[in-house]
């Protein structure tokens, strides 16, 4: 009779044990392949910018280089862009031979210099303009207000597509064709609705009685919310950061249509020129494009203990 | 505390400000334009850069005409250049390609330029092809930027292995190597087809055809895909033999692109391929290409009614229609379009130059003849074939407004045929009618 109660009990811990193990190591196994999944695309773009165009075609592929070269980051950082260029100096290099670097690759840094400001002014003022707007529009109660937040709203839902010929005439009347304040105004137009939202829907969720208190002590409506409201919304400023610094560095199609010299070009129009209808270099793209993600894994590196936090902000309305 | 934003005149100063600064920036623009109305601006894809800077400075230093000089993307330059027409741009000189051009002249886009002397008198130097390119509704719309076509590419020491002297001249012959090749185990699969449904795949299906002695219209711009003699019958019908019946190319040809056809070529798995001529110097290169020093080009093989045609493509300098309006503006983007597709102080230089840095093919034939040029085509294959075939390319004939939606049945009919699924008659009829209806809404 103990026999038979003792047993059970013994069968039901190692069940629960096994069940818990094979949980754990089905959760690990999910995680490696989704790991795998993620990063070998970026690891095979780091190890391939360091090997020759005939090693980056060898069938099986070579995830780590068996002659690595620097020749590409040389070519990056070697090039020069000063000098006028004539027959004698012109670059004149074959395609068709395998280190093949494209001309154009003088213009990669100051395409980068060019994202970099680009999306630095896009971050600033769209915390200059969405911030208060947010805050006007989550705080002071006035006629209008709802139908305000859904127009807004409303204009992230049309297409990029649909926005470029009547951006593209503002753009050419305002004579900024070719110009980087082109893409920082585009960019603010469709970057600032976002921002705005996501503000709204946090500081709808702080306590109006903040305000209140604040206002009672005499702070001015501009000091409520750079003294009381900033502060408490930290995550949901660096998703809106984020956002907008990303968006900005990534985009093409805009900066495609806008700019058409390296004074404005931005990167990923940069790094698609480097595709000719001759041929392309996947060994010198790769080199670039290893260089195109620093400086968003920098970014986000800094503001990663906020990321989570911040992309869910608002996302529940309190 | 201070309240910034609270005083009414405060805020009417911020409106205020906000409306100067609005105007100032739209006075601005006007201000730059004419500041820069004499420049001429011109866009091209990002080819050769640093060639066609160095050239354009000397033709500002040799003119005086400052030109701005803009490219964007080759796989994305008709999309932002159709932005760039209907935004109404600042754009006087641009590259076409021979594909866009219907489209370009009836939007109104580019305009003719055979009202300028200074450019019709090359014509008579250049490839026929090219003038035919160039030209839609009997009017010229510029001058040759770049030129090539489809080459017949061997193995010789496959064809040696296989105990043929020459590579084949027919179709025939191709048929007859391939089937001694397979049997003698050189190559599972002798001849690379890449049929995939691509841009390139239009080019390849041209080159049979031209090559069979047919077309795919007649001269008044209808269907003769059908006709047995002198259609796109028997181009079809030899390559689903050779895929069916003699298994002499893979059935995945419907699957292979230009580029991977290109690798494997390259990698030493077939005898025979039919590849763009400037892929010969690649398939050349040790550091490319397992077949190096091995790949020869040989005229395009005929069929019954052929004569070693093939097809030829080109994209040339353009003149937009916004130039052409201002006699001045056209004037000097005429001096503009010559500098580079005709001669610059005496010879064809930026032709030349492009060959010799980029190995871009040209279109006029007085450059077979340079040292420069013969030496540098002899280091990987014969001058001689690669001039007399280029004197045999011939001009797509299926170039028109609705060539895009043409294109899409006609690859699915071919491919449907070389797998199988329906007959050759049945597969032309079915691309025939489409071509005839959409000529009809058009």
């Amino acid at each position: 009779m103990t026999d038979t109660i003792h047993k059970p009990a013994v069968d039901y811990r190692r069940r629960q044990k096994l069940a818990r193990i094979s949980r754990n190591l089905a959760i690990l196994i999910g995680a490696l392949v989704v790991a795998i999944y993620v990063l070998a695309p970026v690891a095979w773009l780091v190890s391939s910018s360091f090997q020759t165009e005939a090693e980056i075609v060898s069938v099986p592929p070579h995830w780590i280089p068996e002659d690595p070269t620097l020749r590409n980051f040389e070519a990056i950082f070697t090039a020069g862009n000063e000098e006028e260029i004539t027959y004698e100096n012109r670059s004149g290099q074959d395609p068709a031979s395998g280190g093949y670097i494209p001309s154009t690759a003088k213009n990669l840094l100051p395409a980068m210099w060019n994202s970099t400001v680009v999306a630095t002014l896009v971050v600033i003022l769209n915390l200059l303009v969405g911030v208060p707007a947010a805050y006007a529009l989550a705080k002071i109660r006035f006629m209008g207000r709802d139908a305000s937040i859904y127009f807004i709203l409303m204009t992230r839902v049309i297409p990029d597509i649909a926005l470029v010929v009547p951006f593209f005439l503002v753009i050419k009347n305002l004579g900024m064709l070719d110009s980087i304040w082109s893409l920082v105004l585009t960019y603010l137009a469709v970057t600032v609705p976002f921002t705005v939202f996501i503000l709204v829907q946090y500081f709808e969720g702080l306590p109006d009685e903040l305000d209140k208190a604040a206002r009672v002590d005499g702070c001015s409506r501009i000091q409520a919310l750079v003294r009381v409201f900033l502060p408490l919304s930290l995550p949901s400023l660096v998703a809106v950061v984020l956002f907008a610094f990303l968006t900005s560095w990534n985009e093409f199609l805009l900066a495609l249509m806008f700019t058409q010299t390296s004074a404005s070009q931005t990167l990923p129009i940069v790094l698609a020129a480097f595709t000719s209808d001759f041929t392309i270099s996947f060994s010198f793209i790769n080199a670039a494009g290893v260089l195109a993600i620093v400086p968003p894994i920098i970014v986000a590196v800094i503001f990663e203990r906020y990321i989570v936090s911040g992309l869910t902000a608002g996302a529940v309305k309190g | 505390m201070s309240r910034p934003f609270n005083s009414h005149m405060r805020r009417r100063d911020f409106l205020r400000t906000s409306a100067a600064a609005g105007t100032m920036a739209l006075a601005a623009p006007r201000l730059a334009l004419a500041q820069g109305a004499s420049d001429l601006t011109m866009h091209t894809w990002s080819a050769a850069v640093d060639t066609v800077q160095s050239h354009l400075n000397a033709f500002t230093a040799s003119s005086g005409i400052n030109v701005n000089y803009g490219n964007s993307p080759w796989a994305q330059y008709r999309e932002g250049m159709v932005t760039k027409f209907v935004g109404g741009a600042p754009l006087d000189m641009m590259w076409v390609s021979d594909a866009w051009l219907p489209e370009w002249v009836e939007a109104g886009w580019i305009a003719p330029v055979d009202g300028f002397k200074n450019l019709t008198q090359y014509n008579s130097e250049a490839e026929e092809f090219c003038n035919d390119s160039m030209t839609y509704n009997g009017r010229q719309y510029g001058l040759t930027y770049y030129t090539d076509y489809m080459a017949f590419l061997y193995d010789e020491e496959k064809v040696k292995a296989a105990g043929f002297d020459a590579p084949p001249t027919t179709w025939d012959e191709v048929v007859e190597q391939s089937l001694v090749m397979k049997e003698k185990g050189i190559s599972d699969y002798p001849m690379m087809l890449a049929m995939a449904q691509e841009s390139w795949l239009i080019e390849f299906m041209s080159t049979l055809v031209f090559s069979h002695g047919g077309r795919f219209i007649d001269e008044n711009g209808m269907s003769s895909m059908t006709s047995e003699k002198d259609g796109a019958m028997e181009a079809l019908q030899w390559v689903v033999d050779a895929v069916s019946k003699h298994g002499i190319v893979s059935p995945a040809c419907v699957e292979t692109g230009e580029l991977s056809g290109l690798k494997a070529f390259a990698s030493g798995n077939h005898a025979f391929a039919m590849v763009a001529k400037y892929r010969l110097r690649m398939l050349n290169d040790p550091e490319q290409s397992q077949v190096a020093g091995n790949v020869q080009q040989t005229l395009m093989p005929k069929g019954g009614n052929g004569a070693h045609n093939t097809v030829g493509w080109m994209r040339f300098h353009g003149m937009s229609s916004q130039a052409a309006a201002d006699p001045i503006r056209a004037e000097a983007t005429a001096k503009l379009i010559e500098w580079f597709g005709g001669k610059s102080d005496g010879a064809y230089k930026f032709q030349k130059l492009l060959f010799l840095d980029i190995g871009a093919g040209f279109g006029v034939k007085p450059l077979f003849d340079d040292p420069e040029i013969k030496a540098a085509y002899n280091a990987y294959g014969d001058v001689e074939v690669i001039k007399a075939q280029q004197s045999l390319a011939m001009q797509k004939d299926v170039v028109t407004p609705w060539f895009g939606e043409w294109n899409e049945t006609n690859g699915t009919a071919w491919q449907s045929a070389i797998l199988g699924n329906t007959d050759v008659a049945s597969a032309i009829a079915k691309s025939s009618d489409a071509w005839d209806e959409l000529k009809e809404d058009y």
